[in-house]
């Protein structure tokens, strides 16, 4: 056991428009072992699951199984020839049953399409009691916390009868308690002869688990090959080894007074003792993985969501966050990370949604300027260097990187002092991204204070003056711009324990 | 080139005014007496109540909100000016206490929808039950009658130019409701919260006291509407108006306002309410039967919806197309809007997901 | 996602009132058969003094104007029967409300149940259900024609027309323009109210034009809206012929400072809004359906079956003509019943 070969992809290619997310990738699994993948997002892993999985076609290449060619068509397909999927955002029904979710979708029904409760109820006992789970199988979801959830997934791929599992960042919703219950889970499944593919980013766990590791970089396999024949530091430098293309704008700014100071702010859960400040002229950058808690602090420092305590300084000023409207007329502006949900009015023009928030300022004695408002918006537009047909166009007609440019200007117009950029870059392309960059130091270099929160590691260490790093909800490191390296944010950002780095 | 695009432009942005004007056209030529001073005159007075109940409408569906009590509570607010004027024989405590009714019938409304998240739908049909009940129990079930001066409201015109008061009110609540939506801060605001609520929240719109303010506003027109009809009908009819809620719907939708929030116009629901009344009228002029008008209006009103809905999509390709066409850099990211997801595979070094 | 909510809310709305609709699979349930219902009267027949029977009144809607008018006739009617006592419900306008009021009455043992229908063909399960379980039932405006054992009070509809359209026969000029306004379709009093105009009337007047002929679903608005239309293409119009007095006063109200004002126009119902119209010379007729008389003669009916002196019963009100020389006697009769001041 462990050397037959269970699941090989060969040669498999997948193009989005305008992006190559897969080249010629090779790899294989091995019966009764775990095989972990690692690499950035955007690196491909998500998307090579999703093709095991059925749920994309690739362009080019074969999957076998036992080293039979297949074709998955499907993810019923995939579950068909014994492959599941653990999703890293679970999808599921609060409402429904632990014995409706495990059978959800192939509930055996008697040829006159009743549902077989009986046997439901049976197999359900039969597979709780073999996990060791202590709830009752007419139990709602709602009622359990998201890791019984995620066990529960674990052991609907079981009761599938799956021998190969897919596993996409399965512990990044639960305790610490918890992952160990789920290792011994996957030593069992791997006892049983089954194999589990394993994508994660936490470095420290991976290696205790994985038996074969596959680092994958720009859509290709960077390394693969057993866990014991690596460690920790070359898979980082495998991660992020490739050298950073092309150059950041970034100018020097002259650095001023402090803007924003930040003391133990707090929200119980999701964030805590959180200390850091902003001078005039400075991009600050916000470091993390995902559930650091970043854009968290931020809405709440802008308003939007609420926190339990802590003290802001606006100008050397004690400042009470109150609500957004505050906020701006505390000349705190922030960009949301998520653009179609927290920035744009899609159905409206460009025009209406970049005065949306200085509305005072085009609507004078009752009525509205409609001419100040136009030559202000043409103004800003061609500072941001938005291009838009007309500013009466929709915004949802414009490219990502212009809408963003537009959601900047509806913050300029503020005129705000501090910008908090919540992912500014995201779903843009590169061209737009260098623009956006240019645009951030022209206003660093008017003496504006910028947050920039990214999970993008070059544009941070490209960009930024200095970088805070968050992991759990803290602040784990700050890093002058002389001592910045990927590795170094990385170590920090996964909280990983290691003297060598100075 | 050029000059296709601007046709274009033109027939999507004036096309219910095209359409008003065509039907328009049809129905002078069908009938004589269509085009007189006194039919269009006869429009407009029919029209008078089910447009400003649309424009109240116009505005709560452009925020994304919705208002199926429209026909209770203005039966309710119609009763108590018809009793409180019967009472005082005062028109002005007559038609303030018609514009109050219908407002605290809104602010509970706005109390629901805004501060406690119902659904407007939900929440709006819970108030077309309860102002039904509180008209019928207000006035016993009876009709209040013996009205006098109270019918000037609905009946009368003006001294000097002889229009017919319930035409002046269209107008000018027309013209309010033009200003709020295109000059005012509500205005702006109503439009984004349809649009994105969540954005407009995150840009610093004050949600709630917008959405307070639509309702309130949509309250008076219901209680004007309220008084015009009962002084038209020349009866305190509490069971009257049933349905009209409906009429201001259909009036708005076909109006150009879009069901999804954050678009629609003062002009365009006129213009809706007159493409109905121009097509009832002229149907009633040239005797078509209760039965075909029926479907006749159905039918106009799953046009307007499926227009608008085609138009929506088509309006998105073609300005996208002729970006791309323009603007060549940008291409690659176009596909962000056409799929409908954020697609985040632009080469880049992440961490997270 | 707004869109599908409101689907989903109107779906599930119609599935409800579909369901709620459906006639019950009741008939089989009650363990009395029809024919022993008056066996099982007669221990309970004799009128002890002091025994007191209810009575349930089940109101079509107390929406409605006339409906509401009857419910507080009947109600004052009661206050003459010592030993009865009426409760009355409101059917809501809706055939499952006055159905489910039916239901709920016979498990409630009411002595009598007086039904005014919604849907006279909606209710006749549940009003058959009601006789089956042995209670005394009467039907009234309208009646539910063909439940053997069940009693009636109602006005001939054909007749309360009728005897307009005989006396308009005289007053219509020759060659005149008519315009009909029409109650919704499908409503028995709405059709055999035109039948009869179009018996006593227009077949014997050939010479009568009908100009116009709308449907205005009983409303003082829609007819009003019509007659305004109508008025624009036409130059005369010598009559408004309306199948209620709700349509004929919205028709006279788009009339009122025109040229047509002193045309002619026919009600039916004799409401306090149309009384007053004749008293003030604008409306020329109309029969008057008298909530009153109704009443009494529900009362009667329900006191004669219920002391066993008849088993079922069918009576019809008159149906007085309403004009200009006896409109007073009728205002009488409304103010009486509080409608007029």
């Amino acid at each position: 056991m462990g050397q037959e070969i269970k699941l090989r992809v060969s040669n498999i290619e997948k193009s989005f428009p305008g992006v190559k997310a897969l080249q010629n990738v090779d790899f294989i699994v091995k019966k009764g072992t775990v095989h972990v993948l690692c690499g950035e997002n955007g690196a491909g892993k998500s998307t090579l699951m999703k093709i095991i999985n059925g749920i994309y076609q690739p362009d080019k290449g074969q999957i076998y199984i036992d080293e039979k060619p297949v074709k998955i068509s499907n993810p019923i397909q995939a579950r068909n020839l014994g492959i599941s999927m653990i999703f890293q955002e679970m999808n599921f029904v609060s409402e429904m049953s632990v014995e409706e979710n495990i059978f959800l979708g192939r509930l055996p029904v008697n040829k006159f399409g009743k549902v077989d409760w009986k046997y439901v109820r049976e197999h359900t006992l039969q597979l709780l009691k073999d996990e060791n789970l202590p709830y009752p199988p007419d139990l709602q979801l709602k009622m359990l916390t998201i890791s019984d959830i995620q066990m529960l997934e674990i052991i609907k791929a079981i009761s599938y009868k799956s021998d190969i599992i897919i596993m996409d960042e399965p512990t990044s919703a639960i305790t610490q308690k918890e992952v160990e219950k789920l290792f011994e889970k996957i030593e069992a499944l791997k006892a049983q002869g089954a194999c589990v593919i394993y994508i994660s980013h936490k470095l420290d766990e991976i290696f205790r688990i994985a038996d074969d590791i596959t680092v994958f970089r720009d859509g290709m396999v960077v390394s693969t090959g057993p866990a014991s024949e690596t460690d920790i530091n070359t898979v980082i430098a495998q991660m992020v080894g490739r050298k950073l293309s092309g150059d950041f704008p970034k100018e020097e700014a002259e650095i001023g007074e402090k803007l924003l100071e930040v003391d133990d702010f707090t929200q119980p859960g999701v964030f805590s003792d959180i200390s850091f400040d902003l001078r005039r002229g400075e991009i600050i950058g916000f470091a993390g993985l995902m559930g650091a808690g970043r854009t968290e602090v931020m809405r709440a420092i802008f308003g939007l969501d609420s926190f339990e305590r802590g003290k802001v300084k606006c100008r050397g000023q004690r400042i009470t966050i109150k609500n957004v409207r505050e906020s701006i007329n505390n000349g705190l502006v922030m960009l949301s990370e998520d653009r179609r949900r927290y920035g744009i009015i899609p159905v409206r023009s460009v025009k209406e949604n970049a005065t949306l928030s200085s509305l005072k300022k085009i609507i004078r004695g009752g009525f509205l300027n409609a001419k100040r408002e136009a030559e202000l918006v043409g103004e800003l537009f061609s500072k941001m260097r938005v291009k838009t047909p007309t500013i009466e166009t929709a915004i949802q007609a414009l490219s990502g990187g212009n809408q963003q440019k537009v959601i900047l200007s509806k913050w300029m117009m503020c005129e705000p002092d501090i910008l908090i950029l919540d992912e500014p870059t995201r779903g843009i392309d590169v061209g737009a991204k260098y623009e956006i960059y240019k645009l951030m130091s022209e206003m660093a270099k008017g003496g504006k204070g910028i947050i920039m929160v990214s999970s993008e590691l070059p544009e941070l260490i490209g960009m930024c003056d200095r970088i805070y790093v968050m992991h759990k909800g803290r602040i784990s490191g700050e890093i002058a711009r002389k001592d910045f390296s990927q590795e170094r944010i990385m170590y920090y950002a996964t909280g990983t324990e290691n003297n060598a780095i100075s | 080139m050029e000059a296709k695009a601007i046709m274009q432009t033109v027939l999507k942005r004036y096309n219910i005014y095209l359409v008003l004007l065509l039907l328009f056209i049809v129905a002078t030529i069908l009938n004589p007496n269509f085009l007189t001073a006194a039919n269009m005159t006869n429009v407009a007075r029919q029209l008078a109540v089910t447009t400003i109940l649309a424009f109240g409408a116009t505005i709560l569906i452009i925020g994304g909100m919705l208002d199926l009590s429209a026909g209770s509570v203005l039966a309710l607010s119609g009763v108590v000016a018809a009793q409180v004027f019967v009472d005082t024989q005062s028109l002005f405590l007559s038609m303030f206490s018609g514009i109050l009714v219908g407002m605290a019938c809104n602010f509970v409304n706005a109390v629901m929808v805004a501060s406690f998240r119902a659904p407007p739908f939900i929440a709006t049909l819970a108030m077309m039950t309860m102002a039904r009940g509180a008209a019928l129990l207000y006035t016993n079930g009876q009709n209040v009658l013996q009205l006098g001066r109270f019918s000037e409201f609905g009946q009368g015109s003006d001294p000097f130019f002889g229009i017919p008061y319930p035409i002046i009110y269209l107008f000018v609540l027309f013209l309010l409701t033009w200003y709020l939506l295109r000059h005012t801060r509500f205005g702006r605001s109503i439009y984004a919260i349809g649009g994105n609520e969540e954005a407009a929240r995150a840009s610093g719109i004050n949600v709630v006291q917008s959405k307070y303010m639509a309702y309130l506003i949509n309250g008076a027109f219901v209680g004007i509407a309220g008084v015009l009809f009962m002084s038209r009908i020349n009866v305190g009819q509490p069971n009257g108006a049933i349905g009209y809620e409906f009429h201001a719907l259909t009036a708005a939708i076909i109006g150009g306002t879009s069901f999804s929030g954050g678009i629609g116009t003062a002009a365009g629901t006129l213009a809706g309410a007159f493409i109905v009344g121009f097509l009832n009228n002229i149907m009633n002029l040239t005797g078509v039967s209760s039965f075909i008008q029926q479907i006749v209006r159905g039918a106009i009103i799953a046009l307007a919806v499926i227009y608008d809905i085609w138009m929506k999509n088509r309006k998105t390709k073609s300005v996208l197309g002729s970006i791309e066409n323009k603007d060549g850099s940008d291409k690659g990211t176009n596909r962000t809007i056409e799929n409908g997801t954020t697609t985040d595979t632009d080469s880049g070094t992440k961490i997270d997901t | 996602m707004k869109m599908k909510l409101i689907l989903a809310v109107v779906l599930v709305v119609a599935l409800l009132a579909g369901c709620a609709t459906t006639p019950a699979p009741a008939p089989a349930a009650p363990a009395t058969p029809a024919q022993d219902a008056p066996a099982q009267d007669a221990p309970e027949a004799p009128p002890t003094d002091g025994e007191v029977f209810r009575v349930a009144y089940i109101a079509r809607a107390q929406a409605d104007a006339f409906a509401a008018w009857l419910a507080n006739a009947v109600l004052e009617e009661a206050a003459n029967y010592p030993n009865i006592e009426v409760t009355v419900f409101d059917g809501q306008a809706s055939d499952s409300v006055v159905n489910t009021h039916i239901e709920n009455a016979i498990v409630n043992q009411f002595d009598v149940i007086i039904v005014q229908p919604h849907n006279g063909e909606a209710q006749r399960p549940f009003v058959e259900q009601a006789v089956a379980a042995g209670i005394h039932t009467i039907t009234t405006n309208a009646r539910i024609d063909g439940i053997p054992g069940s009693s009636s009070v109602d006005a001939d509809p054909f007749e309360q027309a009728a005897v307009n359209a005989r006396v308009a026969i005289d007053q219509i000029p020759e060659g005149a323009n008519v315009v009909v306004l029409n109650g919704p379709p499908g409503n028995f009093h709405a059709d055999e109210r035109r039948r009869a105009w179009q018996a006593e009337f227009f077949d014997a007047r050939p010479d009568v034009t009908i100009v116009g002929e709308q449907i205005a679903n009983w409303n003082i608005d829609e007819a009003m809206s019509f007659m305004e239309d109508w008025m624009i293409a036409n130059d005369r119009i010598d009559a408004i012929i309306s199948m209620n007095d709700n349509m004929a006063l919205g028709a006279l109200e788009a009339v009122r400072g025109t040229a047509f004002e002193g045309l002619l126009a026919y009600g039916v119902d004799g409401t306090a809004e149309a009384v007053l119209s004749i008293q003030a010379g604008e409306m020329t007729q109309t029969t008057l359906q008298s909530a009153y008389d109704l009443a009494e003669l529900l009362l009667q009916t329900s006191y004669r079956l219920l002391m066993g002196l008849d088993t079922e019963i069918h009576v019809d009100v008159g149906n007085p003509i309403v004009t200009i020389d006896n409109v007073e006697d009728f205002i009488e009769l409304h103010r009486r019943a509080g409608a007029i001041s």
